[in-house]
């Protein structure tokens, strides 16, 4: 009797959990980082998921997406329910500004917490560390973060803007904090000729056409594009690498907050795990296999990463930054 | 008489709301941040190095392309139009087709012509070795492209002079024994140099603004222009640093005011209006000439347009960048993705049609009575609309932008509803952007024709709407059509304004090559880049077809 009443309690239990996910309609507004095909797919597994939620997405580079939203709070008027954009930097200034809705219920359970926030504001989607390209045509093949300041590479390296690029900003947080590199290391790459500018994107074409050889890049640009031939390969430093985690969020003044859990939810359950996965990325997930490509997760050293710190030191790491590059 | 004042003040309401009220409210922003009226920001940007080296780099950019424009768009007019040289047509639209390609894709196309990563290169065997850079990623690239893409605006305009020129002028020099290249110098280029003026302020003012080319190939050099300077502020530190790009705008603005007043000031020095054109045209004989100077200009057009376009298309065949085009690695799999897997690129196209066929409909009603009133009637509240319309257009799309968002953002006083994030926003934009393209021609088209037409109508006491339907419309429809055609063309390939409003669903095509060319995905980029080609083709084929129909001589390869 006491087992039957514990399993209708749990199946209730578990109706409830999920009635507010089946419960989900109406219009969902999705403001995304992600590249376009991602993005699209993304939307479409959580569309035959949930088929009574509506989803507008826009998709624009971090920086951008949140100069947008900005226009809109400062207007008065955010368009967007959910965030899903780069870094945890900016969900971290979201927060601090009262910005985000807390999410606690969202299913984190087996998630490393370091992944996650612990007041449930915004949660890790997957990893997308950034680490060297070269051109399969170098003469180099580099394993440290050290061979980039070499004669070798001078004037050879692409380098994504912490201006531009959220994981580049991420990048030069977690390379300067770390008192093996500091800003000696990015005092270095300016004196080897480097010159970093644009976005990830253009680190890519500028390595795999060959017009520079080597490249600070995020993981699965190249490791997806050798694949289907482009002359690259993705190399992970000795030293580690720095992440972005793609967070997930939902806005406080989200319009349709039922239908924004229900994208958490989705993004953080195993299925949504394997959708990251599948479109090439390291799930946040740990039971998630790696995508073709990738070392398994226990080989990747991920370098100390602090939000917060990152947030303080934002505005004066970008100015030291112009300062050293002269931009 | 009656309508008159009405129709006036209709006008300047439609064209205060468009162009002034959004440049009045960045204008406030520069001087005036946040509604604190001081000038530190603007001192800030002024001794900033950053706005001293984009201002430079645009000033240096403008006017090195502006006068390759010049030198390549006056050689073609004088070509095609003063010598007997074969195949006409064919060559003019050529020469033509590079103003109708958007400059994003003019762009990408010279990139994938040059560097070691070319597909058409790699698949001749005649690549650059790995690490060398591409040549186009370059200050002379960014003067090359901007200059090709502006030279067919000096030779329309050129081309239209030449046509106008009094023949009897030409003949008297021949009689009186001057040599061919001596009527040129003397006479031919004299004549033509108000044209060649008033297109060469036009290429300049439109090499300030470019923001397709100035990004696509700007940001790769590191050779930042003022609109990408302008374009990466707002993108990297967002809207609080608004005041900020209101005063880089206004330095902009500045400096294309200088040009328009240069062209205006010029253009009336030298003015020709009243010399009539003459039935016999100025026509020179190449001779044994004729054959050298045909192969010279087939080549020019084939290098010039034919070659980056295959480049471009060799890249939308490769499966991933960096790989080498060769019988088996040719695929369609890049337009595949494009069109089964990506809605985004249907939508864009509908997009940028519906936007660009509405703006040139919605102008043609704004322009034609414009014109009216500043050409025919001398309305002095409309002339001193002129220079407002001017205004959106002359300043880059970046700053129009900008200013739309400030405007329009809030719910709209009397709907309630804000348009910001739909296809209105851009609408408006586009009309108030486009406006200028829209009345220049209509504006000649009635300086071409003696005003007494309409005083006489009035004399005998037809009224205004009267003579709008019956004068105005029958006479202007030619001019109406060819500025209908500019914005449409214009619009279609527009990447600028709609960089900084399009919203989920509201994407241009623009967008979508920026987007995919931006994320590394160039293949993708190429791709949907040459579905756009294939539908700009197509459009002109349909306007070629009416053209022919109607007669409308609209083309500008059809006269």
């Amino acid at each position: 009797m006491v087992s039957k009443l514990r399993l209708v309690a749990a199946a209730t239990a578990t109706f409830l959990a999920a009635a507010p996910a089946l419960a989900a309609s109406g219009k969902l507004v999705l403001y995304t980082s992600q590249p376009n095909a991602d993005a699209q797919a993304t939307v479409d597994a959580f569309a035959a998921a949930h088929p009574d939620v509506d989803v507008e997405w826009v998709r624009d580079g971090t920086t951008k997406i949140m100069a947008k939203l900005r226009a809109e709070l400062a207007a008065g008027a955010p368009q967007p329910d959910v965030l899903l954009i780069a870094d945890t930097v900016t969900m971290e200034g979201l927060k601090q500004e009262d910005l985000l809705l807390a999410h606690p219920d969202a299913p984190t359970d087996a998630y490393d917490p370091a992944l996650f926030d612990k007041d449930g504001h915004y949660f890790s989607t997957k990893l997308i560390t950034t680490g060297i390209v070269y051109n399969d045509t170098a003469p180099m093949q580099p394993t440290s973060w050290n061979d980039l300041t070499s004669e070798a590479a001078k004037g050879q390296v692409a380098m994504p803007s912490p201006l531009t690029s959220g994981a580049a900003a991420i990048h030069m947080e977690t390379l300067t904090s770390d008192p093996a590199f500091g800003w000696d290391y990015y005092e270095a790459l300016a004196a080897n000729d480097i010159q970093p500018q644009g976005g990830n994107g253009g680190v890519f074409r500028a390595v795999a056409s060959g017009e520079k050889l080597y490249g600070v890049v995020v993981d699965f640009l190249p490791i997806r594009e050798k694949a289907a031939g482009s002359p690259v390969t993705f190399v992970f430093p000795e030293e580690g690498v720095s992440a972005v985690t793609e967070p997930v969020a939902i806005l406080s003044s989200a319009a349709n907050p039922e239908a924004a859990k229900a994208f958490v939810d989705f993004l953080l359950s195993p299925e949504g795990q394997e959708l990251a996965a599948e479109q090439g990325y390291l799930a946040a997930h740990p039971a998630i296999d790696p995508p073709p490509g990738f070392p398994l997760r226990d080989a990747i050293t991920l370098m100390a990463f602090d939000p917060a710190a990152a947030l303080a030191n934002d505005a004066a790491n970008k100015e030291r930054f112009v300062e050293i590059f002269g931009q | 008489m009656a309508g008159e004042p009405w129709l006036a003040g209709f006008l300047t309401v439609v064209v205060g709301v468009l162009a002034l009220w959004p440049m009045l409210r960045l204008v406030q922003e520069a001087i005036a941040p946040g509604g604190v009226p001081g000038f530190g920001v603007a001192a800030d940007v002024l001794s900033s190095r950053s706005t001293w080296n984009a201002t430079l780099n645009s000033l240096d950019a403008a006017i090195w392309s502006a006068l390759l424009s010049l030198v390549l768009g006056t050689a073609f007019a004088l070509l095609v139009g003063a010598t007997d040289v074969r195949g006409r047509t064919l060559l003019v639209f050529g020469f033509v087709l590079p103003l109708l390609i958007p400059p994003p894709i003019t762009a990408l196309a010279w990139t994938q012509l040059f560097g070691p990563g070319s597909a058409l290169l790699g698949a001749l065997g005649i690549a650059p070795p790995p690490g060398s850079p591409n040549p186009i990623y370059s200050r002379g690239g960014i003067i090359l492209l901007l200059g090709l893409q502006h030279a067919p605006l000096v030779f329309l305009t050129v081309r239209a002079a030449l046509r106008q020129l009094p023949g009897e002028l030409v003949e008297t020099a021949t009689v009186f024994g001057a040599s061919a290249g001596q009527t040129l110098r003397r006479i031919v280029l004299p004549l033509l140099a108000p044209a060649m003026i008033a297109g060469t302020a036009l290429a300049f003012v439109s090499a300030i603004g470019n923001f397709g080319i100035a990004a696509f190939v700007g940001i790769p050099a590191s050779h930042t222009l003022l609109p990408v300077l302008i374009y990466q502020r707002l993108a990297s530190f967002g809207p609080q640093v608004i005041a900020e790009i209101a005063v880089l705008s206004v330095v902009i603005g500045l400096i294309a005011l200088v040009g328009v007043v240069l062209q205006s000031w010029l253009s009336r020095r030298f003015d020709v209006a009243s010399l009539e054109g003459a039935g016999k045209p100025y026509r020179v004989g190449l001779g044994g000439w004729r054959v050298p100077v045909e192969v010279v200009a087939w080549s020019a057009v084939l290098l010039l347009l034919v070659l980056p376009l295959v480049a471009l298309v060799a890249t939308s065949l490769v499966p991933a960048y960096g790989v080498r085009l060769t019988p088996a690695t040719a695929s369609f799999a890049n337009y595949v993705e494009v069109l089964v897997r990506q809605d985004v690129t249907r939508r864009a196209f509908f997009n940028s049609t519906l936007l660009s066929v509405g703006a040139a409909v919605a102008l043609m009603a704004i322009a034609l009575p414009l014109a009216y009133l500043i050409a025919w009637r001398r309305n002095p509240l409309a002339r001193a609309l002129r220079p407002i319309v001017e205004l959106p257009y002359a300043l880059p799309g970046v700053v129009l932008a900008v200013a739309c968002i400030l405007v329009f953002l809030r719910p709209l006083p009397l709907l309630g509803v804000s348009i910001y994030g739909t296809l209105a926003i851009i609408f408006v934009a586009y009309l108030a952007r486009f406006l200028t393209l829209a009345l220049t021609p209509v504006l000649a088209g009635f300086r071409q024709i003696d005003r007494a037409v309409d005083e006489a109508a009035q004399v005998d006491g037809a009224g205004l709407v009267m003579r709008l339907r019956r004068i105005v419309g029958p006479l202007m429809a030619a001019p109406a059509a060819a500025g209908a055609l500019l914005v449409f063309m214009t619009a279609y390939n527009e990447l600028t304004v709609s960089a900084l409003l399009w919203s989920s669903g509201t994407e241009t095509l623009g967008v979508v090559v920026f987007n995919l060319e931006d994320g590394g995905y160039t293949v993708l980029a190429a791709a949907v880049a040459v579905l756009c080609l294939v539908a700009i083709i197509a459009v002109i084929g349909s306007l070629q077809w009416l053209d022919h129909r109607f007669r409308l001589g609209v083309l500008p390869w059809s006269g």
